[in-house]
């Protein structure tokens, strides 16, 4: 990425001024262009009339400013050669790690983590459980109608037993999954 | 790095001409059809080249993935792709599922699980140049880099890894480069 330092003339102006003023035997003062701070050296009438190398010991007792950030910024003394380049890039530090916790699902087949639930058991589940929430959103008809009974899951060719009395019954047209367990 | 054009240093660093023309040699070494084999002669594996072009992906990334699954078993490499995060891992693993398919429909091999990765290659793509708005009007011109991706699967169970040198077995190499030495343009 270049950045094109062309339109920038605050930057340059600013540098031009200071050093301006470096030559003149004053203080390069702040970004906003406000008086510096600086008791004692005010204070002191001979740091103003010394000429440039006393104002440069003058300047190095202040804490460094914003200006002196800019012109002490850390930046590369030499170009990276490829050597080093290519020992920091593929050190097995930065290489990929081979994963030993990949294992088969004893459901599908399919290859899961071990610490995570298979991915394609879970994509079925969830097709299903939309289906579901399909149809008792068409039973309720609109938001807020949540009944305060259990919802009962019912699917081809079953009845709801006694101890099913007064829940909800929602019916799906199709044979139970096998991994849809009935209570 | 210092090359010198081919007026300056006759003998090396010569400037010869570069073609605009992409080469696409990948794709013709599925072509290649050996004489039949003697009877006595051990069973050659068979081969099989794929590459995809032009993916939207950095080479440089797409390297770490290509040097993860070199050497392994096609199964295997499948496996780490599968729940690797990275963006290439998918379009890696597109590639090895339709080589594998390849192998099996096209070029004889019996089991598809019977296959390893011999080969695996980044390549750089065709850049494009684009201007990233900064700040304060400045500009950047920025690269979108694209990628090839090239692998070759062989036949066979992957080769075992090679055991490791340790630090006596380079001394003692080391020791034996020392004593071969000669004295050279003398009697």
């Amino acid at each position: 990425l270049v950045v094109v330092f062309s339109p920038l003339p605050r930057l340059r102006g600013l540098l031009q001024r200071c050093w301006g003023r470096l030559e003149r035997g004053l203080p390069p003062g702040f970004f906003g262009g406000q008086s510096p701070p600086w008791g004692p050296a005010l204070a002191v009438q001979a740091p103003v009339c010394l000429p440039q190398p006393a104002s440069g010991t003058g300047e190095s007792s202040e804490a460094p400013g914003l200006l002196d950030s800019i012109l002490w910024m850390a930046a590369p003394k030499k170009r990276r050669t490829i050597e080093v380049n290519r020992c920091r890039r593929r050190n097995p530090r930065n290489l990929i790690k081979v994963k030993t916790n990949i294992d088969v699902c004893p459901e599908c087949g399919n290859l899961k983590q071990k610490h995570i639930l298979c991915g394609y058991c879970y994509a079925k589940v969830k097709a299903e459980t939309r289906l579901i929430r399909m149809e008792i959103h068409k039973k309720e008809g609109g938001p807020f109608n949540a009944p305060t009974v259990e919802t009962l899951v019912l699917y081809d060719g079953e009845k709801p037993t006694e101890k099913d009395e007064g829940k909800r019954i929602i019916e799906r047209a199709r044979k139970r999954p096998s991994w849809f367990v009935q209570n | 790095r210092w090359l010198a054009s081919s007026s300056f240093v006759p003998q090396s660093c010569v400037h010869t001409s570069t073609s605009l023309q992409t080469t696409r040699k990948w794709e013709k070494k599925n072509r290649i059809v050996y004489p039949p084999q003697l009877p006595g002669e051990p069973r050659r594996p068979a081969e099989i080249y794929h590459c995809r072009r032009e993916i939207k992906y950095s080479k440089d990334k797409m390297w770490y993935l290509a040097k993860l699954i070199k050497g392994m078993s096609i199964d295997q490499a499948l496996a780490q792709l599968e729940f690797s995060d990275k963006k290439g891992a998918k379009v890696i693993k597109e590639v090895l599922l339709e080589a594998q398919e390849m192998a099996v429909r096209n070029h004889n091999v019996e089991f598809k699980s019977n296959l390893h990765i011999a080969e695996s290659l980044t390549g750089r793509g065709t850049y494009a140049k684009r201007i990233r708005y900064h700040g304060k009007g400045m500009f950047g011109i920025m690269k979108l880099v694209r990628c090839h991706y090239f692998v070759k699967l062989v036949e066979g169970p992957p080769p075992p890894p090679e055991p490791e040198k340790t630090g006596f077995e380079q001394a003692k190499e080391y020791v034996q480069q020392l004593r071969s030495r000669t004295l050279v343009n003398t009697l």
